[in-house]
């Protein structure tokens, strides 16, 4: 049951980003992008992460997943193969900044980690 | 793709990511669930304005390539890197293929 949750939560929240979203767009440009986020990925969120029927156990694996697959396959099956070899240049572009990005994120953390435990150790040697 | 796109592609996928990991649990912390709200909005809708609404992600196909990959695979390595299962990990990226695959077959139906 747990995974197939999660293959239902991933599913989900690819469906509705993969087609109200757009249609929100279209009716209202950038602003109805906006609010899609808004009011899609909450309530997606607090579902898949917040109570947990995306079953995250080992390194985690964001609904995001399940919307990235959704779209891209989405227009495979209408457009044929060839759309998705042609995009495969902006996939792995993606991955590439978006991996930089995740290994900044940590480093980032360590440091506010560190900072903050200078602080700490400072405030206590004062109380002392 | 030109050397442009490449490197605007490149920038907003490190942008998502980045935001989600360092600000999301910090505004779950400090506004329980509801700081989940103002992350849906102010995180994914504003990155969104950014990367889809004005185009920062280049599309070289037809073949849709959102934001959200980079939230994948940005916070895949992120977790990885900082000791979370890998192993386990994978299992949950199979489900999300799966997931994938019904959706968007779902979504061909609705739009086929």
């Amino acid at each position: 049951m747990k995974n197939i949750g999660s293959i239902i939560g991933f599913a989900i929240a690819g469906m509705f980003v993969m087609s109200v979203w757009g249609a929100f767009v279209e009716a209202y440009g950038i602003f109805g992008g906006w609010f899609a986020g808004l009011i899609i990925i909450s309530i997606m969120w607090f579902m898949n992460h917040f109570l947990g029927l995306v079953a995250n156990e080992g390194a985690f694996v964001d609904m995001a997943a399940g919307i990235a697959i959704t779209g891209t396959l989405r227009d495979v099956f209408l457009k044929g193969v060839q759309a998705g070899i042609d995009s495969l240049p902006t996939l792995a572009f993606v991955a590439i900044g978006a991996a930089i990005g995740g290994i900044t994120a940590v480093a980032v953390e360590k440091m506010w980690a560190e900072r903050d435990a200078a602080i700490s150790a400072k405030s206590k040697e004062i109380s002392m | 793709m030109t050397f442009p796109k490449i490197i605007a592609t490149m920038a907003g996928g490190f942008i998502f990511p980045f935001l989600i990991r360092l600000l999301w649990g910090k505004l779950v912390d400090n506004f329980g669930p509801i700081g989940g709200w103002l992350a849906a909005g102010f995180i994914v809708g504003t990155t969104w304005t950014l990367n889809h609404g004005v185009g920062l992600i280049y599309q070289s196909g037809a073949a849709w390539i959102d934001m959200a990959w980079a939230a994948f695979v940005g916070l895949f390595v992120a977790s990885a890197l900082s000791g979370d299962d890998v192993g386990k990990g994978i299992g949950m990226v199979i489900n999300a293929i799966l997931g994938g695959i019904l959706g968007g077959f779902i979504l061909y139906c609705l739009y086929v």
